[in-house]
C-alpha cells in the first residue's frame, strides 16, 4: 500500500514539474525562467555563496562560541516545542488535499500508513527548507554536507514533535483534558522548570551587576554558565543532542554526535506512528478549510482567507439608475468593508482629531516639531503609495475569475475598467487624506519655521495623490489583463524560478511605466512653479503646480482607463488559463 | 431573436466551433446537444458575447455581439451550470447590483416578486457561502431575470437541483418561452431537452451535424430501423458508425 503512495507522491511531484517544463515553450515563461534563473544565480551564488569563492572547510567561531550556538539551538527549538504543547487548540488534523481525502480516506489504507503519506509528503518540504537554509548557514563556514544533514535532521525532529504533540493533544481532548487545562499544565511545568533554575542561579551564580549588564560578553559568558550546569543541563539536554549534528566541525565530530540525535528522532517517530488518534474528522474539516483559504488567497481576497465573511452593508446606497463604473465601486467597496469599514474610517479620523485638539493643546511649541511631523506624513504616504496598490486588490485581480461574468454586463470596456479599479483608489484616498489631515492638523497647532511650505505641499499632495493612485492601480490591473498567469488571480497560481522571474520583469516594468508616466507630469509641476515663482511665494506656487501636475496625471490617467477598458474587452477567458 | 453566420473560434490550430450558421425565434426553446468537447458551451460563450469569435457574427435582438456589444447584452441573459456570484454580496445586494448594472429603476417590486417566486425571499440578507448549491442556482436565476431577458441561454441548467428544483426550472424555462423569450439550452440530459425543447441543435467536433424539430431529426437517423428514442438518435449522430452504438442497459433481473 505505502508503495502506491509513493507513486502518487512521485507522479505528482513529476507530473508537476513536466508542466512547469513544458510551458517553457511559451516566450513569457521562457523569460520569466531566465531572469528567474539569473536572480536565483546571483541571490545565492554570488551573495550567499560569496561569488563562487570556496568557503574554508572548517569552521569560523571558536569552540567557546559553539558551546554558545549550541545552548541557543537548544533554547530555540526547547521554545518552539513548548508553544506547539501551548497553543494550538484543535484536534490533530494532517492537513490532505481535497482530492486526497477523496481518494486516500475510504480507500483500505490504515491510519498508519496514512500517517507515513503526509510524513514522505513533508519530507518534500523539507527538503527544500534544507537546501535553501543550507546554502544560508553556508556562508558561516562549515561542511555543507554536515550542515544539510544537521538541518534535515531537526526540522524533521520538530516536525515529527508538531505531528505527534497534535496527536497526544487530541488524546488528552478525548479524555476530558481541556484545551485551558493542558495549557495550565504544560505551562505549570514550564514555569516550575524556569523556577528550579532561576533559585539555582541565585545560590550557585554571582549575580549580574548594572556594568556586567551593560557588557555583552559578559550576559553570554552569564548565560553559558546558566545553561551548563544546574537544572538546565538537564532541561536542554535533549535538544541540544539534536542541534550537535549540525554544528559539528569535522565527519569524525559528526557520526560521533549522530547517533543520539537520531535516536531522538526514532523515538519522536515510534510516538507518532504508534499514536493512534481518530484524526479523519478533523482532517477532513482542515482540507475543506485549507481548500477555501488557498482559493481565497489566491484570489486576492485575503480578508475571506482570514475568517468568516460576513454580510456587510455597503458604503453607500445605489440607485438602479444613474453611471455604470459605480456598481463595480459599490459592489467592491462592500468587499474592501471586510476589513476597512466606514465605521474604522469615521473612528480613525475622531482618534486623529481628538488627539489633536486634546492630546497636543499643552505641547511645547517647537521648530523641529514640523519638519518630524512632515517626515512622517511624507513616509506613510510614501508606503501607500509603493504597497496600497499591492495591498488593496478588490479590481481586476479580484474578478479576473469571473471575467466570463462581466463580460455579459451590458457595459463598455473602459466604464468596467474604471469601476473596478475605483474602490481601492477611493480606500487609498481616504488613508492619504486622513494622514494629511493629522499632518496639517499637527501643522496648525505647532507651527514652525517651514509651516506655511509645508502645508503648501499638503494641499498639493492632496490634489495630486487621488490621480497618482488611479496611475498606480492601472499597471498591475493592466499586466493581470495582458499576463493573466502571472499574477496571482485564480486557484492554481503560478510558481517556480519562471514565476520568480515573471514577478521581477513586472516589479520592474511596473517602475518604468510609472517613472515614464511621471516625467510630463514633473515636467508641469517644474514649469509651472517657476513661472508662478517670479509672481508669488513659493508656498503659494506649490499648490497650483501640483494641480498642474495632477491634471497631467489625470490625463494620463484617463487614457490609461481606456486602454484598460480595450485590454478587458479584448481579454479572451478561455484563451489564456487565468492561474 | 437570435441570428448566428458562420460562427468560428479557433485556439490556435484547434477548432472549436466550425462554420455555425443557425436563428431562434421568440417563443423557441433550441436544445444544443452533443458529446463533451462537440463545442456547445464555446458557442453559448461566443453567443453571449464572452469570447469573441474568430470569424462569422452573431446578431441578438437585431444587435450584432461584437460591434453593438451593449444593446445586444441588454437583451440576454446567460445562466451556467455553475452559479457565478459575488461572494461579499448578500442576496439582495446582488439584486440591487444588478439592477444598477442594467439600469431596472424598478428593481425591488420585481425582486421581491422573484425571490418570493423562488424561494428566497427569507434568505435577502444571506451571502453565498450560506447558500445550498440549488439556493445560489435560484439567486443566480432571479439576477439574470431582474431585466427580463428576451434571450436567454442556459448551460447544464439542472446540475446540483433538487427533483423539485428541476421540476420548477423546467416550468420557468417553459414560462419564459411562453412569454417569448428566444431559449438555448445546452444540456447532456436528453430527456429534458426531448421535455422542453421545440428544436434540437446537434453539434459534434464544433460542427452542426443536425438542425431540425425532433420529429425532423428522429426522421432523419432513424431511416434504416424506424423509430427511435432521441438517446438513439443522439448516439447515431455523434458516432463515428451505427456499429458503435453502446449496448442498452437491461433492468436488474432481466435474461
Amino acid at each position: 500500500m505505502i508503495a502506491a503512495l509513493f507513486y502518487l507522491q512521485w507522479q505528482s511531484f513529476r507530473n508537476r514539474l513536466v508542466t512547469r517544463f513544458k510551458r517553457l515553450k511559451q516566450p513569457k515563461y521562457l523569460f520569466g525562467a531566465i531572469v528567474g534563473g539569473l536572480y536565483l544565480y546571483w541571490y545565492f551564488y554570488r551573495v550567499l555563496l560569496g561569488g563562487g569563492r570556496r568557503t574554508p572547510g572548517n569552521p569560523t567561531v571558536s569552540p567557546e562560541h559553539l558551546v554558545l550556538f549550541e545552548l541557543g539551538g537548544a533554547l530555540a527549538l526547547f521554545v518552539i516545542m513548548l508553544l506547539a504543547w501551548v497553543i494550538p487548540h484543535e484536534r490533530a488534523a494532517l492537513t490532505f488535499t481535497e482530492a486526497e481525502v477523496a481518494f486516500l480516506f475510504p480507500a483500505p489504507i490504515t491510519r498508519r500508513n496514512l500517517i507515513h503519506f503526509k510524513l514522505i509528503r513533508s519530507q518534500l518540504r523539507i527538503f527544500f527548507s534544507v537546501l535553501l537554509l543550507t546554502l544560508f548557514s553556508r556562508r558561516f563556514g562549515g561542511n555543507p554536507l554536515i550542515h544539510g544533514l544537521g538541518w534535515w535532521l531537526i526540522l524533521s525532529t520538530l516536525n515529527l514533535h508538531f505531528l505527534g504533540s497534535s496527536f497526544t493533544r487530541t488524546l488528552l481532548l478525548d479524555h476530558g483534558v481541556s484545551n485551558w487545562r493542558r495549557r495550565l499544565l504544560v505551562l505549570g511545568l514550564a514555569g516550575a522548570m524556569a523556577t528550579s533554575v532561576w533559585f539555582w542561579a541565585k545560590s550557585s551564580l554571582p549575580a549580574l551587576n548594572s556594568a556586567d549588564i551593560a557588557n555583552f560578553d559578559s550576559i553570554l559568558n552569564y548565560a553559558q554558565r546558566l545553561l551548563t550546569a544546574g537544572p538546565a543541563l538537564y532541561l536542554l539536554f535533549p535538544f541540544r543532542l539534536v542541534v550537535r549534528p549540525f554544528l559539528a566541525p569535522d565527519t569524525l565530530t559528526f557520526f560521533s554526535v549522530l547517533a543520539p540525535a537520531l535516536l531522538i528522532f526514532l523515538l519522536h517517530y515510534l510516538w507518532v506512528i504508534y499514536s493512534d488518534v481518530a484524526f479523519e474528522e478533523a482532517s477532513v474539516e482542515a482540507s475543506q478549510k485549507l481548500a477555501t483559504r488557498i482559493a481565497a488567497v489566491r484570489a486576492g481576497n485575503w480578508q475571506a482567507a482570514g475568517k468568516k465573511q460576513k454580510a456587510k452593508s455597503p458604503w453607500f446606497k445605489l440607485a438602479p439608475t444613474g453611471p455604470l463604473p459605480t456598481a463595480l465601486l459599490w459592489k467592491n467597496l462592500i468587499g474592501v468593508g471586510q476589513v476597512f469599514s466606514p465605521r474604522l474610517w469615521i473612528a480613525l479620523a475622531a482618534i486623529v482629531v481628538m488627539v489633536l485638539v486634546f492630546g497636543l493643546k499643552d505641547v511645547r511649541h517647537d521648530q523641529n516639531f514640523s519638519s518630524l511631523a512632515a517626515i512622517l506624513v511624507a513616509a506613510g504616504l510614501g508606503y501607500s503609495l509603493l504597497l496600497g496598490p499591492q495591498l488593496l486588490r478588490l479590481d481586476f485581480r479580484h474578478d479576473l475569475p469571473r471575467a466570463d461574468v462581466l463580460k455579459t454586463f451590458p457595459m463598455r470596456g473602459w466604464q468596467i475598467a474604471l469601476g473596478e479599479i475605483l474602490a481601492p483608489v477611493t480606500v487609498l484616498i481616504a488613508f492619504q487624506w486622513l494622514l494629511l489631515l493629522a499632518g496639517t492638523g499637527l501643522l496648525i497647532y505647532l507651527p514652525g519655521k517651514q509651516t506655511a511650505l509645508f502645508l503648501a505641499i499638503a494641499a498639493g499632495a492632496a490634489v495630486l495623490l487621488p490621480v497618482l493612485d488611479v496611475l498606480l492601480l492601472l499597471i498591475p490591473n493592466a499586466a493581470v489583463l495582458l499576463f493573466p498567469s502571472w499574477i496571482q488571480t485564480g486557484k492554481d497560481s503560478a510558481r517556480g524560478i519562471e514565476a520568480t522571474g515573471q514577478r521581477l520583469i513586472f516589479a520592474l516594468g511596473q517602475m518604468l511605466v510609472l517613472l515614464l508616466a511621471l516625467v510630463p507630469a514633473a515636467a508641469a509641476f517644474t514649469g509651472v512653479f517657476f513661472l508662478l515663482k517670479l509672481a508669488l511665494a513659493p508656498a503659494a506656487a506649490v499648490p497650483f503646480a501640483a494641480l498642474a501636475a495632477a491634471i497631467v496625471v489625470a490625463v494620463e490617467a484617463g487614457f490609461g482607463v481606456m486602454l484598460l477598458g480595450k485590454l478587458f474587452e479584448r481579454f479572451d477567458v478561455t484563451e489564456e488559463p487565468v492561474s | 431573436m437570435v441570428q448566428v453566420e458562420g460562427l468560428t473560434k479557433l485556439y490556435g490550430e484547434f477548432t472549436a466551433v466550425n462554420d455555425l450558421s443557425f436563428s431562434i425565434q421568440p417563443g423557441e426553446v433550441v436544445g444544443l446537444v452533443g458529446p463533451n468537447g462537440a463545442g456547445k458551451t464555446t458557442t453559448l460563450r461566443c453567443l453571449a458575447g464572452i469570447i469573441p469569435p474568430s470569424r462569422g457574427n452573431v446578431r441578438v435582438g437585431g444587435h450584432d455581439i461584437v460591434r453593438d456589444a451593449i444593446e445586444a447584452k441588454k437583451q440576454l441573459a446567460f445562466f451556467t451550470d455553475e452559479p457565478r456570484l459575488f461572494d461579499y454580496l448578500t442576496v439582495w445586494q446582488h439584486l440591487n447590483f444588478v439592477a444598477r448594472i442594467y439600469q431596472v429603476a424598478d428593481y425591488e417590486r420585481i425582486g421581491a416578486t422573484l425571490l418570493e417566486e423562488l424561494e428566497l425571499a427569507n434568505k435577502k440578507d444571506a451571502l453565498p457561502g450560506e447558500l445550498s448549491r440549488g439556493m445560489k442556482q435560484k439567486l443566480a436565476i432571479a439576477c439574470g431575470l431582474l431585466h427580463s431577458p428576451k434571450v436567454i441561454y442556459f448551460d447544464e441548467p439542472l446540475t446540483g437541483l433538487d427533483p423539485l428544483g428541476i421540476r420548477r426550472m423546467k416550468d420557468s424555462i417553459l414560462k419564459r418561452a411562453r412569454a417569448g423569450a428566444a431559449i438555448i439550452l445546452s444540456s447532456h440530459l436528453l430527456h429534458l431537452v426531448e421535455e422542453i425543447c421545440t428544436r434540437l441543435l446537434i453539434l459534434k467536433n464544433g460542427r452542426k451535424i443536425a438542425d431540425g424539430t425532433l420529429a425532423e431529426i428522429t426522421r432523419k437517423f432513424s431511416e434504416q430501423s424506424g423509430d427511435a428514442s432521441l438517446e438513439e438518435i443522439f448516439f447515431r449522430a455523434t458516432s463515428e458508425s451505427s456499429t458503435s452504438l453502446p449496448p442498452p442497459v437491461l433492468p436488474l433481473g432481466t435474461k
